[in-house]
């Protein structure tokens, strides 16, 4: 058994809240709890920043833009006179 | 084609893009076509990037562009703005995204995430470089750009689109579950699974 198994398992249970900590502060007992066993412990402090630079990694991945050759495509295949026909049959 | 129902191309601006969505909404729907162009204009990147995100592929993101629009239009009676447009929207988007996923029987090694990623024990690795102070454009080399890829792609889809919804795309807990129609506790609880098994996928470059 390790030795740190204590240590761990309330790691665990921290690690279990840790992603809704990087949302909202909510200000409940459980979350003061958690908020001060990361604040702590240095391995809960490393796993949040750790899952704070996924979501950071994630988000400057760059994305590509729609060219003016997309943009014309999609219009063109948007079914303008079936739908606007319709209406005004629907109308007559 | 009918002459009455051709497109009319006018050169004179229209102040359309500075008009609020439900007034785009309600002239497209009344046979507008510059209404519904300026809607397309709006949120064409919106559409096309999220489909980037979710398909991690610039030819089947066009496709889902394409058939988002097209929904959109054939469904513009239907949106009866009790959701924001953009909501309403994302879960066009969404569906496209999965259908066109379903239509090709694409999916490649998925993963199950019905038992935690998390190994006891399996996060004591000290402390972190500072990634902070690191510009964004330095990170992103190709092969970093290939593992985001890659590890996103093992994701199963109902997982992914919750962390590309609430925090690529920054909606809130509570616009992703409208979009999906999820409960809250749902979407949190996917998206505490889908942040733990990418953090699991980058490990190597967490600990440096
Ligand atoms: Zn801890």
């Amino acid at each position: 058994m390790k030795k740190t198994q204590r240590h761990t398992l309330n790691c665990r249970s921290v690690y279990k809240h840790i992603c809704e900590n990087l949302d909202a502060d909510i200000d409940s007992a459980k979350c003061r709890r958690i908020r001060a066993h990361i604040e702590e412990c240095e391995n809960c402090t490393a796993y949040l920043d750790s899952l704070k630079k996924t979501v950071y990694l994630y988000r400057a991945y760059p994305t590509p833009l729609v060219s003016t050759n997309a943009h014309k495509e999609l219009i063109a295949k948007i079914p303008f006179a079936t739908v606007s026909e319709k209406k005004r049959r629907s109308l007559g | 084609m009918n002459p009455l129902t051709t497109r009319a191309h006018h050169n004179k601006a229209h102040p359309l893009k500075n008009l609020p969505d439900e007034r785009l909404i309600e002239d497209a729907r009344n046979g507008n076509v510059h209404a519904f162009e300026t809607l397309v204009k709006r949120y064409e990147q919106m559409v096309y990037g999220f489909s980037f995100k979710m398909c991690r592929n610039k030819e089947k993101a066009d496709e889902t562009l394409q058939d988002t629009f097209i929904n959109v239009y054939k469904n513009l009676q239907q949106f009866n703005g009790n959701s924001k447009f953009s909501t309403w929207l994302y879960s066009i988007v969404t569906n496209n995204c999965l259908m066109n996923r379903r239509k090709r029987k694409m999916d490649q090694e998925m993963v199950s995430l019905d038992e935690p990623p998390v190994e006891e024990g399996a996060h004591h690795h000290g402390t972190i470089p500072s990634w902070e102070d690191t510009p964004a454009e330095k990170m992103m080399n190709t092969e970093l750009r290939s593992r985001l890829d890659t590890s996103i792609q093992k994701l199963p889809q109902d997982y992914r689109v919750v962390f590309i919804l609430r925090d690529i795309e920054g909606q809130s807990i509570e616009e992703t579950a409208q979009i999906l129609k999820l409960s809250i506790p749902a979407v949190k609880s996917r998206l505490r699974r889908a942040r733990i098994f990418l953090r699991e996928q980058l490990n190597d470059y967490m600990v440096q």
